[in-house]
């Protein structure tokens, strides 16, 4: 045993000895621990009780005969995905999707709080940022509406791009465009919102530093890559942990308004297979068990990722 | 003491309203079906229609409206539900969560009530083979929505056609490709033929009526095989893609999507379209109601029409019928049960379908003096307005099992009743024509387990054959891809129950 552990459990005490102090601790702090209490209840009820459904995934889950009276079929639902040759295509489209978004959506929005964070005038940036907050707020079902009326055949855009280039580019139906028109929607909307963590990490940051920086003579590139960039490095790590554990999750009815018989090929994803087959086709068990592979990927991820930024120095998630 | 003879008073009258619940207590029956009125919202405080049906049948229906989009979504939830309504329409009546369901026992067994003529003798008045469709595993365990067979077909604007040179019937395919070649070329802006993303029905009108099958077909040898294999398919297809060609359709159909498909043709963009043939009429008396000055017949709609060799074959839009009303078991008690089949039974007898098709003399229609149901001029706004809010969707709840019974029967009040007419006399003219689905009794596990993905591969293959993205060899592939999917194992499959049953 490392010292470092054994001075853990010293402090902690053991036994009967720590179960006492915690239960003086709870008695101390009754005020705090109430306040934690909702959130306790929270995960228990919406969290860690719905993980018993998980069970499904195993069995031939018909609703009438209930989780406990349907028939136990093992691995049939993980063998019957793999035999399909589709599920290889619906991973490569899931896996171009998700790191198309890292390399493309990810920096937007620290991009965006690092110049929203050199304004000048504060009531304009005040104004700016209430502004980029707006298209978070619209439904992806009016983002898509909008597309299909400026990209769409009868669009602006489509027909300036036809009039300039000679001939149309078919953004709505063409397998080439799809996964751009994708970036662009997200882009478009989450990017405001997106900036909401960044500036709130950059408030943290010395002004003094600033003002010794100018004193030296560092211009203004200077300052934001020697003060403000490293500054909020921990938080930019930490949201590239957490998005880790989302590689998988490309949502649905993003793409589903998005898809049509022309783009199947590339809008056809892991979220789409599994709303398809769970919702639409009611195949409840075959669902959780792309699901629970899905889980399974994600946690494995973002403990990978996790593992880097110690490695690298960072703190992480934990 | 004032307060006293008040309370005592309460309480009389709270024991007076009991014992009078208690006599007289209406039957609860819940009810979930799709919606398509949904400019109005329903209304169900001092509903004249819910009023009447509970004095006709002592039932008191507790109704409840699912948009229409999406509600195969919402029947697969509401499946898992401990609380589900009594009775359930289920547009899809082969899901294979309905199959799973049913097997399980989630609904209950209607066969020997079907059967029992003497209490149930509407519901014993369907069509044996139209039951024999729905049954699983041999056991009926739902009430079809009969719905006019074959429906569907072809219909075009006429006064277009006219001004375009075409001025004659359609009765031969040919006919068909001067009348779409003729209204492709009317203007650059303008198209013959009104597609959208739902184009599988257009593709099935045109294919089956080139002579492919209906989605699966018999050989000379007596053997299932595949719709796509028919080289007919192949020339439905190409008449397509020659029409895409042509600028005979957008050429961004795939974009358009389904719910502006009727405007296309109201903002005059196209000219023709292969769908449910009621629509013509429909689409005659919006422009009847909403342009001035429409007082002509505007659209057509389209008889049998021959191929090369005489022979004439019909896709039906549905095998007679779409969808069923189910009995949920966790909704209904044993003892109850044959309340809420005497229920169905009323609603598909003359009494039921004139109020759950037409709703209330006085309220939704007046009766004219030849006996038949019509809105006088001055009545067509509260009518409407009426029929949205108390009627709503109640036709969804409509079986219509042992055909149509309403009385007083309907009639067009505009005078212009050509084409509902038309559209009645086609079904029966169309009818021997309908080419059905072999297979539609049958259940394949692979149908089962892959048959939407399956399916979506030939129709996305036909659409971009169609819209000249594919050659006929990446067409081609695309089958192959399908076979090799599951394709084949699915055609083996319907070949084993096919002959068994033979």
């Amino acid at each position: 045993m490392t010292t470092k552990a054994a001075e853990l459990r010293a402090a902690r005490g053991s036994g009967r000895e720590y179960w006492r102090r915690l239960w003086s601790n709870i008695k101390r702090d009754k005020w705090l621990y109430l306040l934690l209490l909702p959130g306790v209840i929270y995960f228990i009820v919406f969290k860690y009780l719905p993980m018993f459904g998980i069970v499904i995934a195993f069995e031939n889950y018909v609703p009438f005969s209930g989780v406990l009276g349907s028939e136990w079929v093992g691995l049939k639902w993980f063998q019957s995905f793999f035999g399909y040759p589709d599920w290889i295509n619906y991973l490569t489209n899931t896996l171009i999707l998700s790191v198309m978004n890292l390399v493309f959506f990810f920096p937007a929005p620290i991009i965006l709080a690092l110049m929203l964070n050199e304004m000048r005038s504060l009531r304009y940036k005040k104004l700016l940022q209430t502004l980029l907050y707006v298209p978070h707020f619209i439904s992806i079902v009016i983002v898509v509406s909008i597309t299909f009326v400026m990209f769409g055949s009868s669009g602006i855009v489509y027909k300036l791009t036809a009039q300039m280039l000679g001939h149309p580019i078919k953004y709505m139906s063409s397998p080439d465009t799809f996964r751009w028109m994708i970036i662009g929607q997200t882009i478009w909307k989450e990017t405001g919102w997106g900036t909401i963590i960044f500036l709130a990490a950059l408030t943290n940051v010395d002004t003094q530093l600033y003002e010794a920086a100018m004193v030296d003579g560092a211009g203004r590139l200077r300052r934001l890559w020697h003060i403000t960039l490293p500054a909020i490095r921990s938080t930019i790590v930490l949201m590239l942990i957490l998005r880790m554990g989302s590689m998988l999750d490309t949502g649905y009815d993003h793409l589903i308004l998005m898809a049509n018989s022309m783009n199947r090929k590339v809008s056809q994803t892991l979220d789409v297979f599994v709303y398809q087959q769970g919702i639409q086709q009611g195949r409840f068990s075959y669902a959780s068990a792309i699901g629970l592979m899905k889980s399974i990927v994600s946690v494995t991820l973002v403990l990978f990722s996790n593992k880097i930024a110690h490695m690298m120095g960072e703190q992480g998630l934990y | 003491m004032k307060k006293l003879v008040s309370l005592f008073l309460a309480l009389a009258m709270l024991f007076t309203m009991m014992s009078f619940a208690a006599a007289d207590e209406p039957f609860e029956i819940t009810v979930m079906v799709p919606e398509f009125t949904l400019d109005v919202d329903y209304v169900e405080e001092g509903n004249p229609i819910l009023a009447k049906i509970e004095e006709l049948t002592g039932v008191k229906l507790k109704m409840q409206f699912v948009s229409n989009e999406g509600y195969g979504d919402i029947v697969s939830t509401t499946l898992t539900e401990n609380d589900p309504p009594m009775l359930m329409a289920v547009t899809d009546a082969r899901a294979p969560s309905i199959i799973d369901s049913a097997r399980a026992g989630a609904f209950w067994d209607l066969t020997d009530f079907i059967a029992d003529a003497e209490n149930y003798p509407n519901l014993a008045a369907g069509p044996a083979g139209v039951y024999n469709n729905i049954s699983i595993d041999g056991r009926i365990y739902g009430i079809f929505r009969s719905r006019a067979f074959p429906r569907a077909g072809i219909y075009y604007r006429l006064d277009v056609a006219k001004q375009a040179g075409f001025d004659r019937e359609v009765k031969t395919i040919d006919d068909l490709t001067e009348l779409a070649e003729k209204l492709a070329a009317v203007s650059d802006d303008t198209y013959a033929l009104n597609m959208c993303s739902y184009a599988a029905g257009t593709i099935s009108v045109i294919t089956v009526a080139m002579g492919a099958p209906n989605n699966w077909g018999i050989d000379e040898n007596g053997d299932i095989y595949p719709a796509h294999k028919s080289p007919a398919y192949l020339e439905g297809l190409n008449w397509l893609r020659h029409l895409y060609e042509i600028g005979g359709i957008d050429p961004d159909f795939i974009e358009i999507p389904t719910s502006e498909w009727d405007n296309i043709e109201r903002n005059g963009k196209a000219f023709m379209r292969f769908d449910c043939l009621d629509n013509a009429h429909r689409q005659q008396e919006w422009f009847e109601n909403n342009v001035e000055g429409v007082t002509e017949q505007l659209f057509q709609s389209v008889g049998p029409v021959a191929k090369a060799d005489g022979s004439i074959s019909v896709w039906p839009q549905n095998n007679g019928f779409a969808g069923e009303i189910l009995i949920n078991k966790k909704a209904v008690s044993e003892e109850d049960l044959p309340k809420v089949v005497k229920f169905l039974d009323w609603c598909n007898g003359p009494e039921g379908q004139t109020i759950l098709n037409a709703g209330l003399e006085g309220v939704t229609y007046w009766v004219n003096e030849d006996g038949y149901r019509y809105v006088p001029d001055d009545k067509a706004d509260e009518a409407s307005q009426n029929s949205k809010m108390y009627l709503h969707d109640f036709n969804q709840l409509g079986m219509g099992v042992p055909g149509n019974l309403e009385n007083p029967p309907a009639v067009q009040n505009r005078g212009l009743t050509t084409l509902r007419e038309r559209y009645a006399n086609l079904n029966i003219e169309l009818a021997p024509y309908a080419v059905t689905d072999p297979c539609f009794p049958f259940v394949s596990q692979t149908a089962v387990d892959r048959g939407a993905e399956l399916s979506q591969i030939i129709s996305d293959a036909a659409v971009q054959y169609i819209a000249g993205v594919i050659s006929e060899d990446e067409l081609k592939a695309a089958w192959d891809e399908w076979a090799s999917k599951g394709g084949d194992q699915m055609t083996a499959e319907y070949n084993e129950a096919y002959h068994a049953a033979q």
